[in-house]
């Protein structure tokens, strides 16, 4: 993590904190993915556990990106720091929203390790929010309310889940299509530039 | 998409009617309850409304399963205990006639107390 020949540092009382490029991104991920996390977690929802999950439209944004590892780190603090914003760090509410984290990047580690073209948006978007029901439906069950009745819910929150899954692998396939499409205008610009220069 | 993006899906696709046929069936639904008699235990669905007859040490009991419930409606002993407990619904409800030796105890995930005393 930490690259001395980095100095993007932070003095204070003679402790220096070295921070790398890459700690940069994440910091820069995970905060807007925290600000969805915070701005969804108003919105109201018609069942307990369903939500239209738009935070993880970073996390699977990060992974195709920048990797797992990544993906991890991004998802973890907007998990930790999601819950410490609103208030629920600790509560029911924040052991479902990281169990559920924890079980889509699981999933999302499995699917790095395909052989040939592996997953495009839509499915590592439809398998995350998948197993991230199942994930919380298990801990729900687990820890709050072991009962076999909770089960007659299951398949109306995996309905839920696929369809907001597939949406936001939606999303992210045109966020990564927009994405690509200003790296290119911005290469092509930059070289238009230095023509000019030359010239 | 790539294949695998289509295999996701199709695994969805059929995740989902598999789990409301597993969980959305009747056959599935509500308690059961056994009932013992002698040795012999079997298990009964609440989910449908029928009468049982239990041959036993002293002779036919009746049991009765309505709505999810079960009791006893009539059995040859003399104090009738079994009747007299009524309708059992919960997870972990009991009633026993002693004298024929049958027993109908309701099952579930969790009971609602770990034992009665009188």
């Amino acid at each position: 993590m930490s690259d001395p020949s980095n100095n993007a540092a932070a003095t204070k009382a003679g402790i220096t904190i070295k921070t790398s490029p890459e700690d940069h991104l994440i910091a820069w991920l995970a905060a807007l993915a925290i600000a969805i996390h915070i701005i969804e977690s108003v919105l109201p929802s018609p069942l307990p556990g369903v939500k239209p999950g738009l935070a993880n439209v970073i996390t699977i944004a990060v992974f195709i990106l920048y990797g797992w590892r990544t993906a991890v780190w991004v998802s973890m603090l907007r998990v930790l720091v999601g819950s410490i914003l609103i208030g629920t760090f600790l509560s029911p509410t924040f052991m479902l929203s990281f169990s559920g984290a924890v079980a889509s990047l699981l999933v999302l580690w499995l699917a790095s390790h395909l052989p040939g073209k592996g997953l495009g948006p839509i499915g590592l978007c439809l398998i995350a929010a998948m197993a991230h029901m199942f994930g919380q439906f298990y801990t729900a069950y687990l820890l709050f309310i072991p009962h076999q009745g909770l089960f007659k819910l299951l398949p109306l929150l995996m309905t839920a889940a696929v369809i907001f899954g597939i949406i936001s692998g939606i999303i992210v396939r045109s966020m990564l299509q927009h994405l690509e499409k200003r790296k290119n205008n911005a290469t092509t610009s930059t070289t238009a530039q230095r023509n000019e220069q030359e010239e | 998409m790539t294949r695998a993006d289509y295999c996701a899906v199709l695994f969805a696709a059929l995740l989902l009617p598999y789990l409301y046929i597993s969980q959305w069936s009747d056959d599935e639904a509500g308690i059961s309850a056994t009932i013992m008699n002698g040795n012999e235990t079997t298990k009964v669905s609440l989910a449908h409304n029928h009468t049982l007859k239990v041959d036993g040490a002293l002779g036919t009991s009746i049991i009765k399963i309505e709505d999810g419930k079960i009791r006893f409606v009539a059995s040859p002993c003399l104090g009738k205990q079994c009747i007299h407990s009524g309708w059992l619904a919960h997870a972990g409800e009991f009633a026993a006639c002693l004298p024929n030796r049958i027993s109908v105890a309701v099952l579930g995930e969790a009971a609602r107390f770990d034992s009665i005393i009188f």
